[in-house]
């Protein structure tokens, strides 16, 4: 199931071959109060974690066994240890599953889909590895620890429909991979409930570079995959500065659209390395300090 | 002219169709292509700014309709000088004369038959073939059975000359035994008559048969090359024709065993003449390698090829002086001049007299040595008699007493000039005669005679002569007797009655009286021979045909070439087994052209008629490019978007070029392992011998030392990389071509780089003569390489001591110089770029694939072959090592040999 691609490994093998070379991404978490879990972050004040966060007096009413001996045999009071409160944020993931995505404008190059998969899981584990939660929009709770990227590979292939997620933690971070090839209208109608759900994140838009130059010529019926109407081209070179301009009233829409919802809009083609958007990605959820 | 005719011309009605074709092609609009595109939605409702043209564009029509016409054009099977057959529906019977006259333009023979053999396919006519000499196998001619003109094409190219005449008496029993029904006949006819058949008869059997076309070559066309005769310094050449050949030139070649020319003679023949002489100029010690006389061009045919066995080579000359055991005493002993003047050039024998007379002798020397009458005299006036040469030299006991085995009758006593009691100042020799086996010879001034005996006079003493001093008294006399010779030499062999035998004309003297003799055959009697390698009918040496048998020796003189027996080498197998030659030649009698052909026939003159050529698949070719080139138009207006590289592809595909083979090694294999590497000359026998001497040469190095080499690898500097290699062994043709810019500056850096190259003229030392022209082709090849100053090798060089200690640095030659670099030249620690030599040391080193040396050393012997090896190793090692050896390995032993 996992197996795709003509590396020939895992996906997530590959994915995690690919965010191998970045180091473990920390997710700024702002709204840490609302994901009340363990994780790697120290927040400025104690709580439960491994890293040392400060010596108190003992207080009465505090649990004999949380003494620090050693410490306090240094003077006549008695003091406790107590370490940093580290947390977790969730990451939710969504990659467009729709049949334009499956779609390569070259053999040599991979499709959509996949490039969008392999980023995912790149970016998951990444994420993962960095401490963070992780979960796929629409796909049951979230996953942490290195073992879960075959979870969520397995998930992710069963995954499938709009982002939208009932269960969606507020203020969570999301990253929406898809061609975002719609119209806009659909487009805001599905992003709006994130966006009032409180998530802020990233789009990504992959684009194949035939989908950005058109390199066809000649005479030819081009037919799109969700068995939309076909449109007759009697002459593919003289439409194609028409074309490259609708595309590119298309992105600004598509960027305003982005901007207006708060999210942040990255664009990858898939005939660039993944890496590339990787390294964009990992910079957009970075906080500024890790940068 | 009407050259041009169709062999199914109503195929051409189909030409009235390309109209409607035009009309079809111009209607239809090509299918659009359909093409998966996630954002179609953008191409939606786009304003038509511009159309593909619905109608294919005219030069497109053009290419077409063009295509279409070629194919049927093609399919009418159009033919170019079409042949003209009879009309009549007769069988036609083609009569082959295949005999050793046909060879040399069998290829125009092929093609007249093969023309009327396609005009008979044309017309549907069944075709014989009747070949009139005896096959390989000896069975007699007999004509084929009647076949399709195609099936009979394949027996007419299955058909090759044969190494005898043709029989055309039996062909005519043949004929006379088969005939059926009426049949038209073409005989393609050598021309010449064999055995004092002259074709007469069965030209009238075949024009009573039906009509009768006779195509005969240009007359006087096969040639004979008649045995040579062997003169002193020279071989006497004649070539033989029929009579009424136009003026032309023959050029007779001289080949050794392995292929090379070492000589070339041109006999001009005047238009008509019926044969040519001349003469082959070539010292002895050549002379002797050769193995074959060839007329030079394509096909020189069985009678155009001499081959010479050991009686024209082998001359061994027993030696005996009175006294045997002061004879070598250097500069006094009376043999020591002898023994050196001939030992290069012939096998020189020793022992008693009787020893000697035991084995056969081509000369006999005796040196002052009276004969005892009785047997002596008996058994040396019989090896006279039976074609010996008696060559003596006369002294104070032959002057004493003469006896009656001399070229003419000696007075008692010596002739002292120049002495204290005689007025006569010692002689110069007088200039040689014309007719003197010695002509061409200038004797020197200085060479002078002050003590002879003198010849009786008696009547015709002047034509005996070969020799005479100033005043006229004779210095050499010869008489023959019986088949054989006596020659005196009026003087000494040692210089103690004249300076003869201390200057180089007693050389050349004694050189051409031991190339007068008759050569030695060794077995003769019962033996029989084997065929060993036979001629076929193009003069080409080849295995025997199973039918060959072996020939008796004593008889082999007396045999006529045949199936049975035909022309070439035979002997016992094996190495060092002799070999006696059968040639056609030798058993052809005087040529004489053929019968005129009977009336009413038709003459033809073969050769010169344009071949008829079927125009055809040509045309067919052109239309499937043409369409080929369609479809990549169309693919390309459909938007397949196909790139130039793949046009390229499809035409190359259609296109089959064949690719130059490239020596070498597969990438990367060349910097695994260390190997030696020669330079490709294009002489593919040259380029053979490099790599057999740099295989044997490796497995030597890799036997002896602790180098280990691979395989040699072939280079063309230029195209590869010379780097990985730390030696190029460079054989210099005479024919060499220049090396490119590329090459000469791959060249150059490799010498910079510490790389060292070998080159090697073959013709140094005991080899020099042989490859005449090298020394001009290695200035020529090395004009734009930079070679630093040379210097022959010096005693104390590295590359005489890097391994072995060598004293001189032999190869299949020895004796010649060998340049390296100056040893003031400082670049690249004083290691040699160049090494520069013509001892063929590649053939020396070489192994054959079963492991032998194929290529004898000269002047030889095992040392020498060892030397060569050793040399090889030092070269080697100097080229990877440098200098290192040069201070430090033989420093102890070069002290203790010092001395020290």
């Amino acid at each position: 199931m996992a197996e795709r691609g003509a590396a020939g490994a895992p996906l997530p093998l590959r994915a995690e071959l690919a965010a191998a070379r970045l180091p473990p991404l920390v997710v700024a978490a702002e709204r840490v109060a609302a994901t009340v879990m363990q994780g790697v972050h120290g927040r400025r004040r104690s709580g439960q974690g491994d890293a040392f966060w400060q010596f108190r007096p003992y207080l009465p009413g505090d649990d004999a066994a949380r003494v620090d001996w050693r410490q306090s045999a240094k003077s006549d009071r008695l003091y406790l240890r107590e370490t940093e409160w580290e947390s977790a944020q969730t990451v939710a993931l969504w990659r467009d599953s729709s049949p334009g995505m499956d779609w390569s404008g070259a053999t040599t190059r991979p499709t959509k889909k996949e490039r969008a998969e392999l980023l995912l899981l790149a970016l998951s584990s990444l994420l993962l590895r960095g401490g963070e939660r992780v979960r796929l929009l629409g796909g049951g709770r979230g996953l942490s620890g290195r073992g879960a990227l075959p979870a969520l590979a397995m998930r992710m292939d069963a995954q499938s429909g709009p982002p939208a997620d009932e269960a969606l933690p507020r203020h969570a971070r999301g990253v929406l991979f898809s061609d975002f090839l719609a119209p806009l209208p659909e487009l805001r109608e599905r992003l709006a409930p994130l966006a009032a759900a409180g998530m802020r994140g990233t789009l990504v838009a992959l684009h194949d570079p035939a989908e950005e130059t058109l390199p066809y010529g000649g005479r030819v019926r081009f037919e799109p995959l969700d068995g939309g109407e076909a449109a007759l081209v009697p002459r593919v070179e003289g439409i194609r500065a028409l074309y490259e301009e609708r595309m590119a009233a298309h992105r600004a829409g598509l960027a305003a659209l982005a901007a207006s919802l708060g999210f942040r809009l990255l664009s990858h083609r898939t005939d660039h390395p993944p890496e590339a958007a990787l390294m964009a990605l990992w910079q957009a959820l970075a906080p500024q300090g890790a940068r | 002219m009407g050259a041009l005719s169709f062999a199914a011309p109503w195929l051409l009605v189909a030409l009235a169709a390309l109209p409607a074709l035009y009309w079809l092609l111009r209607v239809t609009p090509p299918t659009p292509r359909r093409q998966s595109f996630p954002p179609a939605r953008f191409l939606r409702d786009l304003p038509a700014v511009e159309e593909t043209p619905a109608r294919t564009p005219w030069w497109l029509l053009l290419l077409r309709l063009v295509a279409a016409a070629l194919i049927i054009l093609g399919l009418a099977r159009p033919v170019w000088n079409a042949a003209q057959g009879e009309a009549a529906d007769a069988p036609l019977l083609v009569v082959v004369d295949d005999g050793w006259a046909s060879a040399t333009d069998w290829p125009d023979r092929m093609a007249a038959a093969g023309a009327a053999l396609d005009a008979a396919a044309r017309s549907g006519r069944r075709v014989a073939l009747l070949a009139t000499a005896p096959s390989a196998t000896g069975e007699a001619p007999r004509p084929t059975a009647w076949m399709p003109a195609e099936e009979a094409r394949a027996r007419l190219a299955a058909l090759r000359p044969l190494p005898w005449a043709p029989d055309r008496a039996a062909a005519l029993a043949a004929l006379r035994s088969w005939r059926n029904e009426a049949f038209a006949s073409l005989y393609v006819m050598d021309g010449l008559s064999h055995g004092g058949d002259d074709g007469s008869a069965l030209m009238a059997a075949l024009g009573d048969e039906g009509s009768l076309q006779v195509a005969r070559g240009v007359p006087g066309g096969a040639r004979v090359l008649a045995p040579p005769r062997a003169e002193a310094d020279r071989l006497a050449l004649q070539i033989r024709r029929a009579p009424g050949g136009p003026a032309a030139e023959a050029a007779v070649l001289a080949m050794t065993p392995d292929g090379r020319t070492l000589g070339r003679a041109v006999l001009p023949l005047p238009a008509g003449a019926t044969s040519a002489e001349g003469a082959l100029e070539l010292p002895v010690e050549i002379r002797n390698s050769i193995t074959q006389l060839v007329l030079e061009g394509d096909a020189p045919g069985a009678a155009g090829v001499m081959l010479l066995d050991e009686r024209f080579r082998r001359r061994p000359v027993g030696l005996l002086a009175a006294q045997e055991e002061a004879a070598d005493t250097p500069l006094t002993g009376a043999l020591y001049y002898l023994d050196r003047a001939l030992s290069p050039t012939a096998e020189i024998r020793r022992g008693t007299l009787e020893q000697l007379l035991s084995r056969r002798l081509a000369v006999l020397v005796l040196a002052d040595r009276p004969l005892a009458e009785g047997a002596e005299t008996q058994a040396v006036a019989r090896f006279v008699e039976q074609g010996g040469l008696l060559l003596r030299f006369a002294g104070p006991r032959l002057a004493e007493r003469g006896d009656s085995l001399l070229p003419v009758p000696l007075r008692a006593g010596e002739r002292a000039l120049g002495s204290a009691l005689s007025w006569e100042r010692p002689q110069n020799l007088a200039p040689f005669a014309e007719n003197s086996p010695f002509a061409g010879l200038t004797p020197p001034a200085e060479v002078t005679v002050s003590t002879q005996v003198l010849a009786e006079p008696v009547p015709r003493l002047a034509e005996r002569s070969w020799a005479r001093l100033a005043d006229g008294t004779p210095l050499v006399t010869f008489e023959n007797r019986g088949q054989g010779r006596i020659v005196l030499f009026h003087v000494t062999a040692n210089a103690d009655w004249s300076d003869l035998p201390l200057s180089g004309l007693y050389i050349d003297m004694l050189r051409r009286i031991v190339a007068l003799s008759s050569g030695v055959v060794g077995s003769e009697g019962e033996a029989p021979l084997a065929p060993l390698e036979t001629l076929d009918g193009f003069g080409r040496l080849g295995a025997p045909p199973p039918a060959a048998g072996p020939i008796q020796a004593a008889r082999l003189d007396a045999t006529s070439p045949g199936p049975r027996h035909p022309p070439g080498w035979y002997g016992t197998p094996g190495e060092g087994g002799e070999r006696r030659a059968l040639n056609l030649s030798a058993h052809l009698p005087e040529l004489l052209p053929a019968a005129p052909s009977p009336s009413g026939a038709r003459e033809t003159r073969i050769g010169g008629v344009p071949a008829e050529r079927d125009l055809g698949p040509w045309l067919l070719a052109a239309a499937l490019l043409l369409l080929a080139a369609d479809l990549l138009l169309s693919l390309q207006s459909r938007g397949l978007g196909l790139r130039a590289r793949a046009a390229v592809v499809a035409l190359v595909l259609l296109l089959p070029a064949p690719a130059p083979a490239q020596p070498g090694l597969p990438e990367g294999a060349a910097a695994l392992a260390t190997r030696l590497a020669y330079v490709v000359t294009g002489n593919p026998q040259a380029d053979e011998v490099s790599r057999q001497g740099l295989v044997g040469l490796s497995d030597y190095v890799n036997r002896r030392t602790a180098a280990g080499l691979a395989e040699p690898v072939a280079l063309r500097p230029g195209q590869d990389d010379l780097s990985f290699y730390p030696l190029l062994y460079w054989v210099v043709l005479p024919d060499a071509a220049d090396p490119s810019g590329e090459a000469v500056a791959a060249l150059n850096a490799f010498m910079r780089n510490g790389g060292i190259i070998l080159f090697d003229t073959r013709n140094e030392g005991s080899g020099e003569g042989v490859s005449l022209g090298a020394d001009a082709a290695l200035r020529r090849l090395t004009r734009n390489l930079q070679v630093p100053p040379l210097a022959t090798v010096p005693e104390d060089h590295v590359l005489k001591r890097a391994f072995y200690l060598l004293p001189d640095l032999p190869g299949r030659y020895a004796g010649g110089p060998v340049w390296v670099a100056r040893d003031t030249d400082r670049a690249n620690d004083s290691v040699s770029p160049v090494i520069v030599g013509g001892h063929d040391w590649a053939s020396a080193w070489a192994v054959d694939a079963r492991g032998n040396n194929p290529y004898a050393v000269m002047p030889g012997g095992a040392r020498q072959r060892t030397l060569a090896y050793r040399f090889g190793v030092n070269l080697v090692i100097y080229a990877l090592t440098g200098n290192y050896k040069g201070d430090q390995v033989h420093v102890p032993a070069i002290l203790e040999r010092l001395g020290n």
